[in-house]
């Protein structure tokens, strides 16, 4: 069995999501050897469309790293562990103390679960709550085996989806296609279809709340920026957390092309439940090195470990 | 330089540093030669090595430090020192000029960045008396009294009063933690000197930033767990003190397990007067929700 699907059964068997989806974009890249958890170094050149912007189609799942892997799930909360250094909190630049990667010992399934749990949740950058949402959230969190509405295998949602797996860019429209993986969780497939005509929103009031909102996007120099509301209420909107929000949560995200890789954030702003408006650290995916890559067919997302479950530990 | 002499050259430094820090399970074993057994008082070490074997046995058998490569083929990232946020409930006895009160302790603590705040509820050990609820915060410069959890943040949600002057006496309490103290003695780096008393290893060093007159001596016990910690100062703001801490009955104290152990009971006296004597109910180690966002009001008065 192979470290990631041993620790992938791990994962079902503690905490219960349905993970087969995101086992098969990743598996193709689990040979790949790094000793960081820090983006990897743009290289290449960024190809322009013919109107002159970045051109940002391609399947951008090279390394897995769209949220796959504790190492990148710590790197995305904010954690860069390098090599022997001290560790960096990006959003703080606090120093943490490091050890060499020599002294660590194999860990048995439960002991790898609490550190990720431990791990995942360590970085500075964490959304400010109202102070009457702050017990509402870490209960939350306690409880995600049961409240996390992904355990369920319901839409990820914007902007916990993360990076999308494929993108595709015409004049005026993009196709995000994520892949029933959406980072820690694994949720069902979902695809966003955005304009990028110059159009504006559609009142706040006229739209039904959905799990992606209505986006629409624009360039700002070379950075694409889709600007989303309209949501529903039934997503948390970051991987982990217990980040519920409601419906009037407005996101931002940005994405900027540097060669063979891609850098995402997302600004949350959600007046009702928020002190200030929260950014997540910058996430970075690579291009699929293989040209003629596609993406794999996303398995159904079928959840049944939910009555099985003994604790509350989750990952 | 050749390849094979440059190869060399990598194995022994790897070989070194793996020596160095080689977890607690290892550094158990050697304890006895370690610590200097028969010995009551040795001389203080700056060898490297041996305290950076020291300070890793410690952070190891807290559970502080930890690594993990699920999920990312050969990844093998360094471990770290994972701890960030914890919550704890306590029960027990604190000390106000002589006269003990029971207490309902809550505190709740962060390292990055560095705060804490401390809810208390106190009614007289003997006689009668209203039962007093105080809660103290302090984050980095910054110290305040909140009338209800997050005041001062919102409108129509309590008060946050500025406690500017306690800014180092309640940092200080953060920092003599058993993860506190770890995490400063590893960021002091040469400035920490180890020694043994007694058989048992004592950590020295300095804290730093606005505590950097303050001296910590932190004495471990047979497991590496900080086991007593003692700090002089000749800070103004501290009065002078000896704050003398006693960390006993360690383990595991979540309701969901984090391999993070805590004391299970904690004493503390000033001036060898008792201020605190608790025993912990129940700790959320797992890097929990909790923040400590500063009010406008409290930053305003720091300026003035």
């Amino acid at each position: 069995m192979t470290r990631y699907f041993r620790c992938r059964s791990m994962i079902a068997v503690a905490s219960v999501v349905c993970l087969l989806p995101a086992a098969v974009v990743a598996q193709q890249f689990s040979q790949v050897s790094r000793t960081t958890n820090t983006p990897v170094a743009p290289s290449g050149p960024t190809p322009r469309t013919s109107d002159g912007h970045p051109d940002l189609t391609g399947v951008w799942n090279g390394l897995g790293d769209n949220l796959i892997g504790v190492p990148n799930q710590t790197a995305n909360a904010g954690i860069a562990i390098e090599n022997e250094t001290p560790t960096r909190d990006v959003s703080s630049g606090a120093r943490i103390a490091t050890f060499p990667r020599g002294t660590t010992i194999p860990l048995n399934d439960e002991q790898a679960e609490r550190a990720a749990a431990l791990m995942r949740r360590m970085g500075s950058n964490k959304p400010v709550y109202k102070p009457q949402y702050w017990e509402t959230v870490k209960k939350l969190d306690q409880n995600a085996n049961e409240e996390d509405p992904a355990n369920s295998c319901m839409p990820a949602g914007i902007p916990r989806a993360g990076i999308p797996s494929f993108i595709g860019q015409a004049p005026t429209y993009l196709i995000f296609i994520y892949p029933g993986q959406g980072g820690l969780i694994a949720t069902q497939t979902s695809y966003r279809m955005i304009p990028l005509d110059g159009r504006q929103h559609t009142p706040l009031q006229d739209l039904d709340g959905t799990y992606t909102g209505e986006a629409i996007a624009h360039w700002e120099g070379d950075t694409l920026v889709v600007d989303s509301y309209g949501f529903n209420s039934s997503t948390w909107f970051d991987q982990i957390g217990g980040y519920f929000h409601s419906e009037n949560m407005h996101v931002i995200e940005r994405f900027h092309r540097d060669g063979n890789t891609l850098t995402w954030t997302a600004t949350v702003d959600d007046p009702d439940v928020l002190l200030e408006p929260w950014t997540t650290t910058p996430r970075v995916a690579l291009l699929n090195p293989d040209p003629k890559a596609v993406l794999p067919e996303s398995l159904p997302c079928s959840e049944r470990d939910l009555g099985h479950l003994a604790t509350k530990e989750h990952h | 330089m050749p390849t094979k002499t440059k190869m060399l050259k990598m194995f022994m430094i790897v070989a070194v540093a793996a020596i160095a820090f080689q977890p607690a399970d290892a550094l158990r074993r050697n304890a006895t030669t370690n610590a200097g057994a028969g010995a009551k008082v040795g001389p203080a070490s700056d060898d490297p090595l041996y305290r950076a074997k020291t300070l890793r046995a410690a952070a190891d058998a807290l559970g502080m430090v930890r690594w993990s490569d699920i999920g990312a083929g050969s990844v093998r990232l360094p471990a770290v020192d994972a701890v960030n946020t914890m919550e704890i409930w306590a029960t027990g006895t604190t000390y106000d000029a002589g006269q003990a009160y029971k207490t309902e302790y809550h505190a709740a603590i962060g390292y990055n960045p560095p705060a804490m705040r401390v809810e208390m509820t106190r009614t007289p050990a003997q006689g009668s008396g209203a039962a007093q609820h105080t809660i103290q915060v302090v984050r980095e410069k910054y110290a305040w009294d909140e009338s209800e959890i997050g005041a001062g943040l919102v409108p129509g949600k309590g008060t946050a009063t500025p406690a500017m002057s306690a800014v180092s006496s309640r940092l200080l309490q953060l920092w003599i933690l058993p993860y506190g103290v770890l995490k400063a003695a590893l960021a002091a780096g040469d400035k920490t000197k180890i020694s043994t008393e007694n058989g048992s290893a004592v950590v020295t060093f300095p804290l730093g930033g606005l505590l950097a007159d303050v001296m910590v001596k932190a004495t471990l016990d047979a497991n590496h767990e900080v086991a007593r910690v003692e700090t002089r100062t000749d800070n103004p703001a501290l009065g002078n003190m000896i704050t003398e801490t006693e960390y006993s009955d360690y383990a595991d104290h979540g309701e969901i397990a984090s391999d993070v152990k805590s004391p299970g009971h904690i004493v503390q006296k000033q001036g060898g007067h008792p201020v605190l004597d608790i025993q912990l109910k129940m700790v959320d180690a797992n890097n929990p929700y909790l923040v400590f966002p500063i009010p406008e009001n409290v930053k305003k008065a720091a300026i003035h």
